[in-house]
């Protein structure tokens, strides 16, 4: 098995904070993982991408021209993405999901959660890892944060 | 400026409102045409599309002496280099001192925040005693430049060379505008402004002008 | 975070780590983006310090700290790997063992602050004279690791400067890394070049061209001497290859990826892959591409053409076989698009 992950957004909207969990719980459960961000000349602002690879075996090149599953925050994230997506790309795209954005009331700062929950149901229909498993690692690293209470709820209600 | 440009500096950085005010006193001198801005490669080269004006990016720390080729080729440009505190007085302080010491034409600016911005916050020449950076983790065993009053020896007499700050607008357009007119007089200028950093100040809001203006305790705003 | 023996590590750490491990006492450093983590690794390490003006003083600091007899290494990339170039010629004048991190980023000149494999010439002869240095190209992390080791104990024991030749991907990728690869190695000692014992008088100038010409010859035989003890390469499924790709770096582990997939399909592919650029492995390149069986060789890098011109520059040119090029420069090459690239 071997799934490459492409999360796109802005600078500050949390992907690599996405992108670290989702490598943390990975190697929790004995998965090879990589993962290298882009970086560029701003410090603020630019476009945020994650390349993440999870195997059962050990990974070579850590970038990758087509993504399995592609995650979409922002408009700017969508056009430095498209050169990833093939027909068989599954895509969470933030433009289609702000009506349940609105109605959950996700907090704009836990947007980054939101869609880490969404990747982990793929996850689990993968066996992968389940929302339980991100659970333990969110935990470990986000427990002192400030909205660690909203962040819970919105992961512990994918618990199965 | 007609074209929306988008704009890649930091929130609450200080190069936007510092080049507006340039572009406005260029305007002003109705010198926008003649003029070369050069940019050292750190924050400073976000700025190579930002203004109505011939702008090219050049290496860091290597702005003067780019500018002083560029105005010995065209004497009647308004050469201008715009670096931050580490191109101005650590890499590029040999070419700066020489650049003075010959009075060359040319005014540079120094965007002076205290800190390696671009590379992610790392100890600068004029960062204070104490500070905390990345690579000053324990605070800054060493004390900072006072770039003009460095200098002032070494300029010739009708050279201008001067400090202001980010937050003092009009203070900023009269040293930009006497700087200018010392290019045109023939004598080197230089204008260091103190600028904002949030981002690696790691402040917010009003604690942002406040670290400025403490700054000025260090950096005293005035002509040299 | 730990797992048995394993780190969810960056190649920066790695590279950290190595310079840790082999006992050097100090950096000299200056922030340019890709090479930046390495010298805030170190800091954050406690490790002793200073951040200079510029890498021309980075590297003149290093060859004083080295004469003294200190392990001290910096590490730097593009322009900045330019002006590393004045100090490390001395080191080559002068027999020092500098020890240079160069992070191979896009040019010329301030180009990207991402990824290359342009710096190769730059790490290989980027200096005046032909001095002669140890040049490794690390391919992953744990290599990145070794190859470090390596080099503070070949800069010391042969003396001469040695450069790790790395990429701003190889740094930034964080993977998993099992720590048990390492094995337990001795570090060289570092010795005092100068010191209160003797009085020696050192120049790096000479009179006359005899004297210089004499220096140079003495160094190049060393070079020579030290030669089959260092060079390294490694070679992936040759002996029936008909199509030989070489490459080296983070290049070379896409080229495993792509290798291992097309062997599924049947296809005859092989890899040579230098691990010193210098000394280059001439006899196992030679080897490789003489093979009865290769019919073309397929050099591929992320530049225009620098590792090329080294293979060039030591192949047997009698072998006659066709060479092609997979060139792009400053830009990373896929698993995919090497495979796509080399069935053209």
């Amino acid at each position: 098995m071997i799934l490459k992950v492409l999360l796109a957004g802005d600078g500050g909207q949390g992907v690599q904070t996405m992108a670290d969990l989702i490598c943390r719980t990975a190697f929790a459960k004995n998965l090879e993982v990589t993962h290298i961000p882009n970086y560029g000349l701003e410090q603020r602002g630019g476009a945020s991408l994650s390349f993440i690879q999870i195997s059962d075996d050990k990974i070579g090149y850590p970038k990758f021209s087509q993504a399995d599953l592609l995650v979409i925050l922002s408009n700017q994230g969508r056009e430095r993405s498209l050169q990833y997506q093939i027909d068989s790309t599954k895509i969470i795209d933030v433009k289609e999901l702000k009506n349940e954005i609105e109605d959950k009331k996700i907090n704009l700062q836990n947007l980054n959660i939101f869609f880490l929950v969404l990747i982990v149901k793929i996850f689990e229909e993968k066996n992968i890892f389940t929302a339980a498993d991100l659970y333990v690692q969110a935990e470990e690293k986000l427990s002192k944060k400030s909205n660690w209470s909203e962040i819970r709820e919105i992961i512990k209600i994918n618990i199965k | 400026m007609s074209d929306f440009i988008p704009v890649k500096f930091c929130n609450g950085c200080g190069y936007p409102v510092i080049l507006m005010l340039l572009n406005k006193i260029l305007k002003e001198m109705d010198l926008s045409a003649k003029t070369v801005l050069g940019l050292d490669i750190g924050c400073a080269l976000l700025a190579w599309n930002f203004l109505p004006v011939n702008t090219f990016q050049t290496h860091h720390g290597r702005v003067t002496p780019t500018m002083l080729g560029f105005k010995r080729a065209r004497p009647n440009s308004i050469s201008i280099g715009c670096t931050g505190d580490g191109g101005a007085y650590a890499i590029g302080m040999q070419g700066l001192a020489h650049a003075i010491k010959r009075d060359e034409p040319i005014t540079v600016i120094v965007v002076n925040n205290t800190v390696y911005g671009m590379t992610g916050g790392q100890v600068a020449p004029t960062s204070l005693h104490g500070q905390k950076t990345e690579t000053s983790p324990e605070g800054n065993d060493d004390y900072p430049v006072l770039g003009p009053e460095f200098f002032k020896p070494l300029a010739h007499q009708e050279a201008f060379l001067a400090r202001t700050a980010a937050n003092d607008p009009k203070q900023m357009m009269e040293y930009l505008k006497k700087a200018i007119e010392t290019q045109q007089a023939g004598h080197f200028s230089l204008v260091e402004i103190l600028s904002f950093c949030p981002t690696h100040w790691k402040t917010k809001g009003a604690e942002t002008i406040n670290y400025l203006n403490n700054l000025k305790e260090v950096f005293k705003p005035g002509v040299i | 975070m730990s797992n048995d023996n394993k780190k969810f590590v960056t190649g920066g750490d790695m590279a950290v780590k190595a310079a840790i491990d082999a006992g050097a006492q100090m950096m000299y450093g200056y922030p340019i983006t890709p090479a930046t983590e390495i010298f805030t690794g170190w800091v954050k390490n406690k490790q002793k310090f200073l951040q200079t003006e510029d890498e021309v003083s980075a590297g003149f600091a290093v060859c004083g700290g080295v004469l003294a007899g200190q392990k001290v290494f910096t590490a730097t990339s593009g322009p900045g790997h330019v002006l590393m170039q004045d100090g490390f010629i001395m080191a080559e004048g002068m027999r020092l063992p500098f020890v240079l991190f160069a992070a191979q980023r896009g040019g010329p000149s301030s180009g990207t602050v991402i990824y290359s494999q342009q710096e190769v010439m730059l790490a290989c002869y980027g200096g005046n004279g032909e001095g002669m240095r140890l040049v490794y190209s690390p391919s992953g992390p744990e290599e990145l690791y070794s190859l470090t080791r390596r080099a503070f104990n070949e800069a010391w024991q042969y003396r001469f400067p040695a450069v790790v030749l790395t990429d701003g991907y190889t740094l930034k990728t964080k993977s998993i890394v099992d720590f048990s690869f390492i094995k337990e190695i001795d570090n060289f000692p570092a010795y005092p070049l100068v010191s209160e014992e003797k009085v020696i008088h050192w120049p790096n100038i000479y009179t006359s061209e005899e004297e210089l010409n004499r220096e140079l010859v003495s160094a190049k035989t060393d070079f020579d001497k030290v030669t089959p003890l260092v060079v390294t390469s490694e070679i992936v499924q040759t002996d029936d290859a008909e199509i030989l790709l070489i490459a080296h770096g983070i290049v070379a582990v896409a080229a495993k990826d792509a290798l291992a997939q097309m062997r599924r399909r049947g296809q005859k592919i092989g890899l040579f892959r230098p691990v010193t650029l210098r000394p280059f492995d001439k006899i196992a390149l030679d080897k490789a591409v003489g093979n009865k069986n290769v019919k073309k060789v397929i050099i591929v890098e992320s530049s225009y053409g620098q590792l090329a011109r080294l293979v060039k520059d030591d192949l047997d040119t009698t072998l006659g076989k066709p060479f092609e090029y997979i060139q792009y420069p400053a830009l990373g090459i896929e698993v995919d698009e090497m495979i796509t690239q080399i069935k053209k």
